[in-house]
């Protein structure tokens, strides 16, 4: 069994975290796990990859996955999931998009606009197996009164919908050994995607 | 995110190559760590200093890696083992002190950890290979894969230093550093932090002849006995069919494992885990039967010319590839491994990678880009903004290392080149020297402290006319990940010690000093005013707290920075252009509403620096009042 999980989205929002509860959560079922952060120059406002992989330690050795080759990818923000086409395949790939702008500071500047979501979505669509768009940011503003939960939520959808096969119980464990200083909104946030995954 | 290094003995974890090495050292039961901070080797330091007090061991940031090599060596000699983590170009620095003591050797185990940046993720100047510093300096070095083997070869390069009491690199690429993987945990061996150091003049007099070449002569001796004893430990066959083996290592064994897999190739592969020195009878063995050699290692053919050298007397018909199909320029990642050994293999995966690249770069062509910035409320920007309006475009900018390094970009394009740390001074000053232009050399504090203050020495004794040096104080070693430096007021294990004042330094070594506060723009341009009429070795300290470590400063107090707000759009309107294109703070958006343009400020974004405020139309931009 092999798993390729790439995460997506801008820093400063929570992706690197993210992946390390998945990471986690893996290691927690007893799988091998690798991965890696493609990080740059940029602390806050840059596209940041993260790829996290896991299953039989016999088919996993490089840390980043291959182009064309996700199973799942989780974007944490609608343009960086065009970005990311470069590792999906329409045969493979599904994608799981946080339909929450992050507009880039010279979007205006340099006259190229942020596309809209339909434009975003013709974009994907022929790298995608299926595409599922929430907007999980608005969602933990409601519920939780922080942006920061929407990415909980993105992962508990994918966990919902069986499209990253992991236990609810592991993630759960991983959410409560990294990040203990928000462990109960951020099991609230996985709960209600869970929920959401199931029932969508 | 709690750190997973202080697991339990046998526990299975997810590291990253970086805590792996850290957890390694702890194993080995380290007694003295001593780094300056350089990313792809940063989170071996903050790793190690968040724990160091727990497990015991003495933990410094020191002013740079050179001081931090030669106080780790000072331990290792009162026989306390000792490690020191840097980037590449940390090891230039500190190489002045390396290189002479492999000659001097050591009594505890002495590892330096030595991360490579191919590709240039967390580096701007070059693509180095350290490499060479081993078979340059005569020191050993060990190459490990992936998380696990960075805890275990940071165990076993303590244990290979001590026997042969020589210091050891334990090198990685970018990759080994910062990719997480199953990492299981070992025993932690109890430490020894205190030590004793004995006078030895047979060992320590370098002066008295002929003891260099007696040295030099027993540090040959050392090398050839550990390549007798350690190759087989640390250089792996991992067998398979046919004629064509792979010689690999670090991280593109990795890659090249994968590789075969998707391939379906069973070759065999040699992994080199000591990389200096090299076996001769290792790769003769692996050689001697083949027709051909497929060489993967990122940066320079420093194996394939090794193997190329041996293969003549083993096995002179061999075919060696390596740099012929993989490039010396850039990193290795899957994508990058697979053509080239498609091309030699003569076999296909079944994804034409040139054709997806091109679907892929069709549907990117117009996308906006996210260009590096500054943070919202970062002082650099206002720094920048404030020096413009008084030098303008003309001026020389001489740039230097740390995040004030994105100055190089729009809107500022205020670093006119960044070469090395410090070097902005000794640039500036000899542009200075034989043109008439106005020079001005931009360092942040933490790189004044490492490499800065011979540069301004050098001023005030060379150069009457001087270009004005503008050191940005933001109190922290910012892009590293906060690091504390001499002028932050507390060491890397939490204790607080009096803050070395950069304005007071300055000042004793001869320049007119002005410090102003980053956020208030009036006081920067009065002072760059001042400076800019005067000659000689001038100094404008710009203090302002880095605002992210202000917002979490205050966030742990539970204290909300102000926001502020557009409260008159036409007003705003009038200096638009100044505002939002060329101050540009990523938390200032432009929207349409119904057909009109409007300007916001993003209260999830706004870091309240209140420099804006300062430089729009009275009354236009105002705190926000209903902010809780």
């Amino acid at each position: 069994m092999k798993f390729d999980l790439m995460l997506t989205g801008v820093g400063g929002e929570g992706v690197l975290t993210t992946g390390v509860i998945i990471a986690r959560a893996a290691n927690i079922e007893g799988y091998y796990v690798r991965g890696v952060q493609l990080h740059g120059l940029a602390q806050r406002g840059g596209t940041i990859p993260t790829f996290v992989r896991f299953g039989d330690e016999k088919e996993i050795s490089s840390p980043g996955i291959m182009q064309a080759n996700s199973d799942l990818i989780l974007s944490f923000e609608p343009l960086e999931a065009v970005r990311a086409t470069f590792y999906a395949r329409k045969e493979k790939t599904t994608f799981i998009i946080n339909n929450h702008p992050y507009i880039p500071i010279y979007a205006n500047l340099d006259k190229i606009p942020y596309p809209d979501l339909k434009k975003i979505l013709k974009k994907v669509k022929p790298f995608a197996k299926d595409i599922h768009v929430f907007d999980t940011n608005n969602l933990a503003k409601k519920e939780f009164s922080d942006v920061i939960f929407g990415n909980t939520i993105l992962v508990g959808i994918a966990v919902g919908k069986g499209l990253l096969p992991l236990k609810e119980e592991s993630v759960r464990e991983a959410i409560k050994i990294t990040v203990p200083r928000g462990v109960e909104k951020n099991l609230k946030a996985f709960d209600l995607g869970l929920k959401i995954g199931k029932s969508s | 995110m709690p750190t997973e290094i202080l697991e339990k003995l046998g526990k299975k974890v997810v590291l990253l190559g970086n805590e792996a090495i850290a957890r390694g050292a702890i194993e080995a039961g380290v007694g003295m760590v001593a780094c300056y901070p350089g990313t792809p080797s940063s989170e071996v330091p903050i790793a190690l200093s968040s724990v160091a007090k727990k497990v015991g061991f003495y933990f410094e940031y020191s002013s740079n890696e050179k001081v931090a090599f030669e106080t780790a060596t000072g331990a290792a000699w009162a026989g306390v083992r000792s490690l020191t983590a840097m980037k590449h170009y940390g090891l230039n620095v500190a190489s002045d002190s390396v290189l002479p003591i492999a000659y001097l050797g050591v009594k505890a185990g002495l590892v330096i950890m030595v991360s490579d940046d191919p590709q240039g993720w967390s580096s701007i100047q070059s693509e180095q290979d350290s490499r060479y510093f081993a078979k340059m300096g005569k020191i050993p070095m060990i190459e490990p894969t992936n998380p696990q083997e960075c805890l275990d070869y940071t165990k076993l390069a303590f244990d290979i230093s001590e026997e042969f009491e020589l210091p050891i690199f334990l090198r990685t690429t970018t990759k080994t550093s910062h990719s997480i993987g199953t990492v299981k945990l070992g025993k932690i061996r109890k430490l020894k932090n205190k030590g004793f150091f004995k006078k030895d003049p047979a060992r320590f007099n370098t002066i008295k002849r002929p003891n260099l070449q007696i040295f030099h002569r027993k540090l040959i001796k050392k090398i050839e006995n550990i390549e007798k004893k350690y190759s087989n430990k640390l250089n792996k066959v991992f067998p398979g069919n046919g004629e064509i083996g792979i010689i690999t290592s670090g991280v593109s064994f990795e890659y090249v494992k994968e590789a075969l897999q998707m391939l379906g190739f069973d070759l065999p592969i040699a992994k080199i885990g000591l990389t200096f020195p090299l076996s001769d009878k290792f790769i003769s063995d692996f050689i001697k039967d083949k027709k051909k050699i497929i060489v993967v290692e990122e940066l320079e053919p420093i194996l394939e010319d090794f193997v190329k050298i041996i293969s003549k007397d083993v096995n002179p018909k061999l075919i060696v590839h390596g740099k012929d199909v993989f490039s010396v320029v850039g990193e290795y990642n899957l994508e990058t491994i697979i053509p080239g050994l498609e091309k030699i293999l003569n076999r296909k995966i079944g994804i034409d990678f040139d054709k997806h690249k091109k679907n892929v770069d069709e549907v990117l062509k117009d996308l906006p880009p996210r260009k590096p910035v500054f943070c919202p409320g970062c002082p650099h920007r206002s720094t920048f903004y404030a020096v413009e309006k008084v030098f303008g475009k003309n001026t020389v900018y001489s740039g230097d290392i740390g995040c004030y390094a994105l100055g190089i970009f729009e809107p500022f394009k205020m670093q006119d080149f960044i070469v090395s740390m410090g070097s902005s001074l000794g640039l500036g000053h000899g542009i200075s020297k034989v043109s008439d232009q106005d020079v001005v050399a931009f360092i942040g504090d933490s790189t004044f402290f490492h490499a800065g203050m011979a540069g301004l020495v050098n001023l005030t004794f060379n150069n009457g006319k001087s270009p004005l040096v503008i050191v940005m104080d933001n109190s922290i070693t910012a892009m590293t990940g906060h690091q504390p430096n001499p002028g932050s007021g507390i060491t890397g294990m939490g204790e607080k010690v009096n803050p070395v004042k950069i304005e007071d330094v300055a000042k004793s070594l001869g320049a007119e000093v002005r410090v102003a506060n980053s956020f208030n723009q009036e006081q920067l341009i009065q002072s760059l005013n001042e400076l800019k009429k005067m000659k000689g070795p001038r100094v404008l300290v710009s203090k302002g707290e880095c605002r992210l470590l202000t917002k979490r400063l205050m966030h742990k107090r539970g204290v909300k920075l102000p926001v502020f707000e557009i409260t008159d759009q036409n007003r705003f309107k009038k200096n638009v252009d100044n505002v939002f294109d060329k101050f540009s703070c990523p938390a200032i958006i432009k929207e349409n509403e119904k057909g009109k343009t409007i300007y916001k400020i993003d209260p999830n974004m706004c870091w309240g620096c209140s420099v804006c405020m300062q430089i729009s139309p009275e009354g236009s931009i105002k705190p926000k009042r209903d902010d809780k």
